[in-house]
């Protein structure tokens, strides 16, 4: 193993390691980067290797630091860390050509445990490019004397020839469903999402994150950007502070379908992990496929595992009508945790909440946020004690969830059955892909109010004092800076092109979630449309298609070997198959000499022209001087040259 | 010109009989200008060779036996004070000479070993300061006995490089035999034998062999075969570029003595095993089966 292979071999070891470094404990890390840089130092310095006792007492240290961070071997990150610790170990034992061998496996396997962490397109760029190293060093040890570059190339060139093949089984291959047992343990990394409770102020921090929730793509139009509500949690209680869900379950039963009307929208939702088993769907989804459900809420949510990433098809209404409340849910739609005080109900009555219709009050209180002193901001000051008295008629500066909350509980006051809808509003089109994206900043609250033959109806007081929140999206970068929201109309945050990349590439990272990292939910629908619906014409086309590749390919090695043969030793090889038939062939250790002279001695009666043939071709193809008429005689006796029949008659 | 080497051929082969091929290949070694190492356990007529060569060229001829002790003054020569001049003069050893025959080279230790050796490379004697220069043309023909035999010192691979050709000559086969046991003494023949060769005519040849013929073609044979040694897992470790001049010198003088200005494939297979035999795996004797899988895998055409 000579010094420079050794170096790339620990590089890329170091390489493939780096990206765990968010993955797993400190403590583990930190062993395994001295394991690695011991080895390093011992590149130059042999003497400092550890002898075997010491070797023992490191691997004894290792497992009681393995065993102190998770206190068991099983489960993924135990997994992992023993394997990451086991190749640091192993590093300090190479000795011979195997142990070479032995290190690159083990770094295959920890290469492939970084798949259990990330799915990103980038992680698996990076993986393959590291992937590539590790081959070039076992291209290096199976070989005296190679440059890296040359190492590299051929790696890259193993890479490529394995794609379609890889391509093929990731297509085809059965997918099994993971017993229990091997589910990964996530828990310690929490996802942010929208709470199941709201206190005006506990979404604020949710506004700023780019983080993707969801992605939608529509199968057929596209509901205008006004009418995005994706409804999530819905919340009907409240102590005057906080506003809770209340379960469903006490009058789903009676609850009447709605009856729809105009449109209908069905589209792809691609769900990003979540810890609440909430789906979004565009109000007001009619259709959807298990393991959906529909609350009382008409809230979907997810009976199974929320945790994974998952795609679900669902069709929605714009246009509804929920019909009749239950006694229940019209009970808990205009529960007040007390009599409200006199500056509320003097509010109400100012703008003629108990003497007009539920629309005019509706319609009087929005005027009445739009013309009095209201403002939007996303730093609102803090309202500790009755809230809602104080944004109503004190600070005035509220996002979604104030004017939610104080719509509801006017509303509320009023008699109106009220309720604050949870969710997210918007999204941003990638025209690249033809998808949208909805992000944690595209986090909402709104009302629904219900009205007497319209059912419930959605009221977005937000939309009353800032109609810019609704209709396009939020600057995200001056949310911070707090004061006024500004809003960008032409959304130029970036240049065009710049943004055009991020479609781009969001689009890319689309796909590849769609197609690659879920494909094991998408394969049996995939496959379908191809007419492949059971296991065993899964296999058979897997079968077949190896084959054809294996075929295939060897045709093409084949076939470019040929490519580089000169014209005089294609002539060659012409006359050497005008021998053929007489048994006589020429093997690939021969010279022409050589042959000729086997020829001869079976053939005496053409000996003449075969030598003839083999002293042209030895002059055109070794010889000092080959002009074009030596080459056109060669040409003219291996055409003349014929067997005797006779003598084809008798074998 | 080829009637003198045909001459010398068939003069060689009625002294050492049934070894055709192998008195070809030292024959070769000759006019590629390199040194002959010949192989094999005591009494096969190594030395028979050595003295036949010598004698067919009529060169300057001298033996050297290698013992354990032998020193490198008994190879290179050494100053003596002469006590009439009152001086010192250097005596020349017996390397002086353009044959020399190295007998049992591995017999001797390493260091008298690598006398002959650097002498061979730089065709010249330093002793005291002094450089002394070779005769011309120079040659040496070393035998040695395989090297399991009990009291061989080994000679190292960068030392076995030193010499183009190592060859075996083995038994000879029942009919050469039968007439060796009948035949007159080889010593009384060897004595009988007259110049076949003489030394202005082998450099001419030697000349001549220079500038025999390599096709594109044939090059990429000669390269495919360096690569294969290079990058298979047969050999601890491939051919060098210098292996890779020698095969092709020995493969033209192959050609040149097959009277063809050219070289082709057969002529490269044909001094293989002698030229790579020693260099791919230096503690093996049978060359032919030591080269076997490249002339397998490597297609000549």
């Amino acid at each position: 193993m000579n010094k420079n292979s050794l170096i790339f071999l620990l590089s890329s070891v170091g390489l493939i390691v780096l990206p765990h470094s968010a993955n797993i404990p400190p403590a583990l890390f930190g062993f395994f980067s001295l394991m690695l840089s011991w080895r390093f130092v011992c590149v130059w310095r042999p003497q400092y290797l550890p002898t075997t006792r010491i070797l023992f007492f490191l691997t004894l240290l290792a497992f009681a630091l393995l065993l102190s961070q998770h206190r068991h071997l099983l489960g993924r990150d135990a997994g992992t860390n023993l394997f990451i610790l086991a190749l640091g170990l192993k590093l300090l034992e190479i000795k011979a050509e195997r142990d070479i061998y032995l290190v690159t496996y083990l770094a295959f396997i920890v290469a492939a445990s970084l798949f259990l962490y990330e799915q990103s397109l980038l992680i698996a760029a990076y993986i393959l490019a590291v992937c590539c190293a590790l081959l070039a060093t076992l291209v290096t040890i199976n070989s005296i004397q190679v440059q890296t570059r040359a190492a590299l190339k051929t790696a890259a060139v193993i890479i490529l020839q394995a794609i379609p093949m890889a391509a093929i089984i990731f297509i085809l291959f059965p997918r099994i469903e993971a017993p229990r047992w091997m589910l990964f343990e996530e828990k310690n990394k929490a996802k942010i999402g929208l709470s199941d409770s709201m206190e005006p102020g506990s979404i604020s921090d949710l506004g700023t994150s780019e983080e993707l929730v969801f992605r939608v793509k529509f199968t057929g139009a596209i509901p205008p950007p006004k009418q995005r509500y994706w409804r999530g949690p819905v919340l009907s209680y409240t102590d005057g502070k906080r506003w809770t869900q209340l379960s469903s379950q006490r009058f789903e039963a009676h609850t009447t379908p709605p009856r729809t009307t105009g449109i209908a929208y069905s589209y792809t939702l691609l769900m990003e992990a979540q810890e609440k088993n909430w789906v979004f769907a565009l109000e007001l989804p009619t259709q959807f496929a298990k393991p959906l459900a529909q609350t009382g809420y008409y809230q979907l949510i997810n009976l199974e595992n929320p945790t994974k990433r998952a795609e679900y098809q669902i069709t929605s209404y714009l246009q509804y009508n929920t019909q009749r409340v239950t006694q229940i849910e019209y009970q808990d739609s205009i529960q007040l945790p007390r009599e409200p005080s006199d500056k509320i109900k003097q509010l109400v009555t100012q703008l003629h909440g108990f003497d007009s219709k539920p629309d005019a009050f509706i319609q009087q209180l929005l005027n009445h946020f739009k013309q009095e002193d209201f403002h939007y901001t996303l730093t609102p000051p803090l309202m500790e004690d009755n809230p809602i008295e104080s944004f109503l008629f004190t600070t005035r500066r509220g996002f979604c969830s104030h004017y939610a909350a104080a719509f509801v509980y006017l509303m509320r006051v009023a008699h109106i059955p009220a309720r604050v809808v949870t969710g997210y509003q918007g999204g941003e089109f990638n025209t690249v892909g033809n998808f949208l994206e909805v992000r944690q900043a595209n986090a909402h609250a709104w009302a629904e109010v219900w009205l007497e033959n319209q059912g419930w109806v959605r009221v977005d007081p937000t939309a009353a004092i800032a109609p810019e929140r609704i209709e396009q999206q939020l600057n995200l970068d001056q949310l911070e800076l707090g004061g006024e929201i500004f809003f960008n109309a032409s959304n130029a945050k970036h240049t065009n092109w710049l943004k055009k990349g991020l479609q781009l590439w969001e689009n890319a990272d689309y796909q590849w979630q769609r197609w690659v990292v879920n494909y094991s939910s998408n394969q049996s629908n995939f496959l379908s449309s191809f007419g492949i619906h059971d296991f065993k014409t899964m296999m058979q086309w897997l079968m077949a298609l190896v084959g054809l590749i294996t075929v295939l390919l060897s045709i093409f090695l084949l076939h470019q070997k040929k490519k580089a043969i000169d014209p005089v030793l294609r002539l060659y090889q012409q006359f050497c198959q005008k021998l053929q038939p007489t048994g006589l062939i020429i093997t690939s250790r021969e010279g022409a000499v050589d042959f000729a002279q086997r020829a001869t001695t079976a053939l005496p009666e053409h000996a003449e022209m075969i030598e003839e043939i083999t002293a042209a071709f030895i002059q055109l193809r070794y010889g000092r001087v080959t002009t074009r008429e030596n080459f056109i005689r060669f040409a003219k006796l291996v055409a003349k040259f014929k067997l005797n029949n006779r003598r084809l008659g008798w074998r | 010109m080829q009637k003198y080497t045909q001459q010398l051929l068939d003069s060689a082969n009625q002294i050492i009989l049934g070894k055709e091929h192998k008195i070809r290949l030292a024959v070769c070694c000759l006019l590629a200008r390199g040194h002959l190492l010949i192989e094999d356990i005591p009494g096969v007529g190594k030395t028979t060779l050595a003295h036949t060569l010598a004698k067919l060229l009529g060169l300057h001829y001298q033996r050297i036996q290698f013992t354990s002790d032998i020193l490198p003054a008994d190879i290179l020569g050494a100053s003596v004070f002469d006590g009439k001049s009152h001086e010192f003069t250097f005596h020349p050893g017996p390397v002086f000479n353009q044959m020399v025959l190295a007998d049992e080279i591995n017999r001797a230790t390493p260091k008298a070993q690598s006398a002959l050796l650097e002498a061979m490379e730089e065709g010249q004697v330093t002793i005291e300061g002094k450089t002394y220069p070779l005769p011309k043309p120079f040659f040496v023909i070393a035998t040695q006995n395989p090297s399991h035999q009990i009291g061989t010192f080994p000679l190292p691979e960068s030392q076995l490089d030193r010499f183009l050709m190592r060859i075996e000559l083995g038994y000879p086969d029942p009919k050469a035999e039968r007439a060796l046991l009948t035949g007159q003494s080889r010593q009384k023949l060897i004595a009988s034998l007259s110049v076949q060769l003489p030394p202005e005519q082998l450099q001419l040849m030697q000349q001549s062999v220079t500038k025999v013929h390599t096709s594109d073609a044939l090059l990429d044979y000669c390269q495919a075969i360096i690569n294969f040694t290079r990058e298979s897992t047969e050999y601890p470790c491939g051919l060098s570029p210098r292996a890779g001049l020698a095969l092709l010198s020995a493969a033209k003088a192959w050609a040149f003595l097959d009277q063809r200005d050219a070289v082709i494939p057969e002529d490269i297979q044909a001094v293989l095993p002698s030229v790579a035999g020693h260099r791919l795996r230096a503690g093996h004797t049978n060359s032919e089966a030591i080269v076997a899988p490249i002339l397998d895998k490597v297609p000549a055409l």
